[in-house]
């Protein structure tokens, strides 16, 4: 019989340690929204959020404010660049799914490729120390980065909801992802939305990297495995159901927290690929769970 | 000399891969980027059978390739009913999902790799016969699939890619069609993968991951795809340029990386200025698996 603290622990630590995966599946899922495209560059981003944190931090010695100031800047203007000068020309070409998918995925490797060069392959963390002060609350451990993970993750999450449905921009990024075309008509410019995607994933971008960074070490390649965690998420939430995807990411973490309880912890990955292949699969339009509805509240 | 025909062994198994995915991705038009697994599996089947067994390499080799055409089976049965961009994933979650088993399994020698696979060829002459066997396999892979796609039966893969629902309206089977293309590209990708084996005599998980992927598919995208040599060009562009920076010593920190970086740069800088590629024209590149 498991004891139902153990359960209660794993449960909080696999909310915790999804919050990052939140994060960063709402980027991609809204990015797949409003532009149709899966942005594998996304991974070469999050190695610049991270990498810019790391120098900043580690080799300049900048407070943490500053540090992830200068990590939005340089990934917004990243992401800004991708945008203007790759995936728009692309655009314009009518380029296919290939194209793009070779494009994003390169630019990714691209980038992995100048910082190994630049910063070696050696696991890197933001903080000299990533213990985190704990307390327990229920008999449960809640360290302080689990706090600040889960509130960054609602954070982000509230206010994205906030902006897509209290602004005229977020009414015209759903707008530009219903049917771009139809949008222009009315006025509205599908490039300003696509660019406006592309800044709002990099903070999102930039706030999972600042969690994951804290919390573990960090090679040149670890975004590459974020960014498939993000599109399995984003499978099984169903595309162009943003807040769907990241309670998947959620659901994700949570399946590989509790599949410690069963296999050992190097088959969880494997587990992760099962997800994705089982999803897209039997359940290509993600997983939807039906409405719950009241006896008698319609007749 | 030893060191220019190993790069040279190594462009002819790349020959071997670009040719068979182009078969299966340019002619086919089924946008997978699960081929380097089959390479692995022709790899590892082939390692270990001659590191466990006594049989004759070319039986490992064509075991290899056969086990490929298996799971290229396994995988198509299931993830030929999607399409699209999710043939796309499926397929990199596939290959991720195997690579993962790879790791794991104690047999194949886990992260660590497969060594002590035997050497067939001994002696001074290992390398130029390795050489001869790998480009004569490479030049027949090319001429088979050239053969192939500009018979009937190719006649009849070029309806089915570009117009499947007419395809299936004159009564032909397009699963199967698909089924048989799938399978003939990865069982060539496994001989592929058997002849790195035994070449290298090591293999590990690293060697077919998601860049793998887009190093093969670059390969044919570059060099142009639907078109029978472009894969070749392709390949000994892709495989030969970063090579050049080899003769300037560096330490291997820097080395890997720079030749990834030269790589990458290419890539983008023909994916922008040569979107058909080398060999590929405007008039065939719209008939191509989504690429333009």
């Amino acid at each position: 019989m498991l004891d139902p603290i153990i359960l209660a622990q794993i449960l909080w630590t696999g909310i915790a340690t999804s919050a990052p995966y939140v994060l960063l599946t709402a980027g991609f899922a809204l990015t797949l929204k409003v532009t149709s495209l899966w942005n594998f560059a996304q991974a070469g981003l999050m190695a610049i959020a991270f990498y810019a944190m790391f120098f900043c931090l580690n080799v300049l010695a900048w407070p943490v404010f500053a540090a992830i100031g200068a990590a939005v800047v340089l990934t917004g203007a990243a992401a800004l660049a991708v945008e203007v000068w790759g995936l728009q020309v692309l655009r314009q070409r009518r380029s296919g799914n290939l194209t793009f998918f070779i494009f994003t995925l390169i630019l990714s490797e691209f980038v992995i490729y100048v910082i190994t060069l630049l910063f070696g392959t050696e696991p890197q963390t933001l903080f000299k120390s990533i213990l985190s002060p704990v307390a327990i609350i229920g008999n449960i451990a809640v360290s302080d980065w689990d706090k600040l993970a889960v509130a960054t993750a609602a954070a982000g999450l509230a206010a994205l909801w906030l902006f897509m449905t209290r602004t005229r921009e977020g009414q015209f990024l759903v707008a530009v992802a219903d049917n771009a075309k139809l949008a222009e008509l009315y006025g509205i410019s599908a490039q300003r939305a696509y660019r406006v995607v592309a800044v709002i994933a990099a903070l999102f971008i930039v706030g999972a990297m600042y969690l994951v960074g804290s919390h573990g070490g960090i090679v040149p390649n670890t975004p590459m495995e974020l960014v498939l965690t993000a599109v399995i998420a984003t499978l099984l939430g169903g595309i162009g159901r943003v807040f769907a995807a990241a309670a998947a990411a959620v659901v994700l973490a949570l399946i590989q927290s509790f599949s410690i309880l069963l296999i050992a912890s190097r088959w969880q990955n494997l587990l992760l690929y099962g997800f994705l292949f089982a999803a897209i699969l039997l359940f290509p339009r993600g997983v939807r769970v039906p409405r719950l509805r009241l006896a008698g509240a319609r007749r | 000399m030893e060191y220019l025909s190993t790069i040279g062994i190594l462009i002819a198994i790349y020959v071997i891969l670009a040719a068979s995915y182009n078969l299966v991705i340019g002619y086919g038009g089924l946008a997978t980027v699960a081929h380097p697994i089959f390479f692995a599996i022709g790899a590892y089947v082939s390692g270990l059978l001659a590191i466990h067994t006594s049989l004759p390499p070319p039986v490992t080799v064509l075991v290899g390739a056969a086990c490929a055409m298996l799971a290229s089976l396994l995988l198509a049965a299931s993830a030929l009913r999607v399409s699209g961009d999710y043939l796309l994933i499926a397929s990199l979650g596939f290959q991720l999902g195997l690579l993962q088993l790879i790791k794991n399994l104690e047999f194949t020698g886990g992260p660590g790799g497969l060594g002590g696979i035997p050497a067939t060829i001994v002696g001074p002459a290992r390398t130029p016969a390795y050489l001869v066997i790998a480009a004569l396999l490479a030049i027949a892979t090319v001429f088979a699939i050239r053969a192939l796609v500009r018979g009937p039966y190719g006649r009849a893969i070029t309806a089915m890619r570009d117009e499947e629902l007419a395809f299936t309206a004159l009564g032909r089977n397009a699963m199967s069609m698909k089924l048989v293309i799938f399978a003939i590209g990865c069982g060539i990708a496994g001989v592929a993968g058997g002849l790195y084996a035994f070449y290298f005599q090591y293999v590990s998980p690293d060697q077919f991951e998601v860049l793998q992927s887009a190093a093969i598919l670059t390969m044919v995208v570059l060099g142009g795809m639907g078109t029978a040599f472009g894969p070749v060009v392709g390949a000994v562009l892709l495989l030969a340029i970063p090579q050049a920076i080899t003769f300037l010593q560096l330490p291997p920190s820097i080395m890997a990386p720079m030749q990834g970086i030269i790589f990458t740069v290419l890539v983008l800088v023909f994916l922008f200025l040569r979107p058909a590629g080398i060999m590929g024209h405007a008039g065939r590149r719209r008939r191509t698996a989504g690429l333009t």
